[in-house]
C-alpha cells in the first residue's frame, strides 16, 4: 500500500532536518509511541500503540534510518514491527523529503506499507485514514517542538 | 484464546465490572459485532461483560409522544413493536431493513450505536429523528444527541467505563414524515453503498418548516447533511429545489473507496439517493 502525505512545519529546514533524523526525538512526536531505545548500528527498538475503536494494536519492532542526504534534504526510514497478541506484521519504508519554503519547511512523506496477518482485515481505507491521522499529528508535534 | 465471561444482573454490577477490568474488558449485548471481530482475531479481551440479563436495559417504553428504546432491545423487537410503528413507521422499517432476521433477532440497539460502524442503518435514522443516547457510568448518567456519539470509524465519544443504556426519541411535531432509503447493488442483506435518512415537516403554507437529512456509509461516521438541510429550510420544495439541495450533499460527506464503490461513485449515489428520499417525503402528502 503506497501512501503519500505532505505537511507544513513552521521552522527552517535545517532545524526540521535535525529533529526528523534524530530517531528517538522524532519518535516522541508519533502519537502512541512508547520508549524508543538504541539497539546498535543506527537501529532502534520501539513500540507503537494504535487504537481503532475497540481494537488495540501494539506494534513492537525495529526502526532504522537507512539513508540520509542532508544536502538534498532526503532521508529514508525502515520500520519492521509485529503485533504478537493479535498476530500480524507491518513493514514500512518511508522516504522523507524536506523542502525549503522560506520560514516554513514542507515535509513530504512517501510510504510503502506492507501489512500481513489480521491487521490487514481492516482494509485500506481505514488504514489509510489512521496513517493520515498519525502523520498529521506527527507534523503538528514537530512544529510545536521546534516553536 | 479464552476470556472470562461475566453476566451481571444489574447495571451497577456491570459498571463495577467495567471499572474494575478497564481496557481488558469488552461489553457485549447481542454480540453480533463482537463475534466477527473476535473470529477475525482483532479483539482479545481478558473479560467479556454480557448485558442481556439486565432487565432494566431492555424494552420499549412509550411515554406520551416520546419513545425510549432500552439498549438491549433487539432490532427485531423494534421492527415488530406496535409502539415504534405508531411513533414513526419509518423507524420500524429501518430496523426491519437491517441485515437478516437472524442478525436482527440477536443484534441490539445499544450495541449498534456503541459499535459505530459507519455503514449501519439505525444511526442515520436516529439522527434524522433527533434522538438522544443515554449513557451510564459509575459517576452517574448523561445524555447526548446521537450526532455527537460518533467520532471515527468504530470509534465513539463514550469514555472508559461508560455503557449505552438507552436511546430516547423526542415527540415528533404533528405532520412530521420520515424515510430511510439505502442503495444495495449487491445483496439485500449487505451493508449499503450509501444510505439516506430524512425527516421533514411542511408548514401550512407549504414551506419546509423542519428538515433533517443524515447519511450512512459516506465517511468515517454517519453524518448530518446540514448543507442540504440549510438549502431547503423555509423554502417551498419543488423538484428543482430538491435536486439543487441534494447536490450539496457533497460538502457534508467524505466517502472511502471500497468494495461497494469508489469514493466518486458514492458521492454521486449520495446525491441521487438524497434526492430520492426527499422527493418521496414531499410527494407523500
Amino acid at each position: 500500500m503506497k501512501l503519500s502525505h505532505t505537511a507544513l512545519v513552521h521552522a527552517p529546514r535545517a532545524r526540521v532536518w535535525k529533529l526528523v533524523t534524530d530517531v528517538p526525538a522524532a519518535a516522541r512526536c508519533v502519537p502512541g509511541v512508547a520508549a524508543v531505545t538504541p539497539s546498535g548500528a543506527g537501529k532502534f527498538k520501539g513500540s507503537l500503540l494504535v487504537q481503532l475503536g475497540p481494537v488495540r494494536l501494539v506494534l513492537d519492532g525495529d526502526v532504522a534510518l537507512t539513508a540520509t542526504d542532508e544536502a538534498a534534504g532526503k532521508a529514508s526510514v525502515r520500520a519492521d514491527a509485529k503485533d504478537s497478541r493479535l498476530g500480524g506484521t507491518v513493514r514500512a519504508t518511508m522516504d522523507l523529503a524536506l523542502v525549503d519554503k522560506g520560514e516554513d519547511t514542507e515535509l513530504r512523506i512517501t510510504s510503502d506499507v506492507q501489512i500481513a496477518g489480521r491487521i490487514g482485515e481492516f482494509g485500506q481505507p481505514v488504514i489509510q485514514r489512521k496513517a493520515d491521522q498519525l502523520i498529521t499529528q506527527f507534523a503538528e508535534c514537530l512544529a510545536r517542538t521546534l516553536a | 484464546m479464552t476470556y472470562d465471561y461475566h453476566e451481571p444482573d444489574s447495571l451497577a454490577e456491570a459498571l463495577e465490572l467495567l471499572a474494575r477490568h478497564g481496557e481488558d474488558a469488552h461489553v457485549i449485548a447481542g454480540a453480533t459485532a463482537f463475534t466477527l471481530l473476535w473470529r477475525q482475531g482483532l479483539l482479545r479481551p481478558a473479560h467479556v461483560i454480557g448485558l442481556r440479563r439486565i432487565a432494566a436495559l431492555g424494552g420499549i417504553t412509550r411515554t406520551g409522544d416520546r419513545l425510549v428504546l432500552g439498549a438491549t432491545t433487539t432490532h427485531r423487537e423494534i421492527e415488530r413493536s406496535a409502539d415504534v410503528a405508531r411513533y414513526c413507521p419509518a423507524l420500524a422499517r429501518t430496523f426491519a431493513s437491517v441485515a437478516t432476521v437472524r442478525v436482527r433477532n440477536q443484534a441490539t440497539v445499544g450495541g449498534n450505536l456503541a459499535h459505530a460502524d459507519p455503514a449501519q442503518d439505525p444511526p442515520p435514522m436516529f439522527m434524522a429523528l433527533g434522538a438522544e443516547v443515554v449513557i451510564a457510568s459509575a459517576q452517574g448518567e448523561r445524555t447526548m444527541p446521537v450526532d455527537e456519539l460518533f467520532v471515527d470509524v468504530f470509534t465513539t465519544s463514550l469514555r472508559p467505563g461508560e455503557i449505552v443504556t438507552a436511546v430516547r426519541l423526542p415527540a415528533l411535531a404533528a405532520g412530521t414524515r420520515a424515510t430511510y432509503v439505502k442503495f444495495l447493488p449487491r445483496t439485500a442483506d449487505d451493508y449499503a453503498t450509501v444510505s439516506v435518512a430524512a425527516s421533514l415537516r411542511l408548514a401550512d403554507d407549504g414551506t419546509m418548516a423542519d428538515v433533517r437529512v443524515a447519511l450512512g456509509a459516506c465517511g468515517p461516521t454517519p453524518v448530518r447533511a446540514r448543507s442540504v438541510e440549510d438549502a431547503l429550510k423555509g423554502t417551498r420544495p419543488d423538484a428543482r429545489r430538491i435536486a439543487d439541495a441534494a447536490a450539496r450533499v457533497n460538502a457534508d460527506i467524505e466517502p472511502f473507496d471500497d468494495v461497494r464503490g469508489s469514493s466518486d461513485y458514492k458521492r454521486d449515489m449520495a446525491r441521487v439517493w438524497t434526492e430520492r428520499a426527499l422527493t418521496a417525503l414531499v410527494e407523500s402528502r
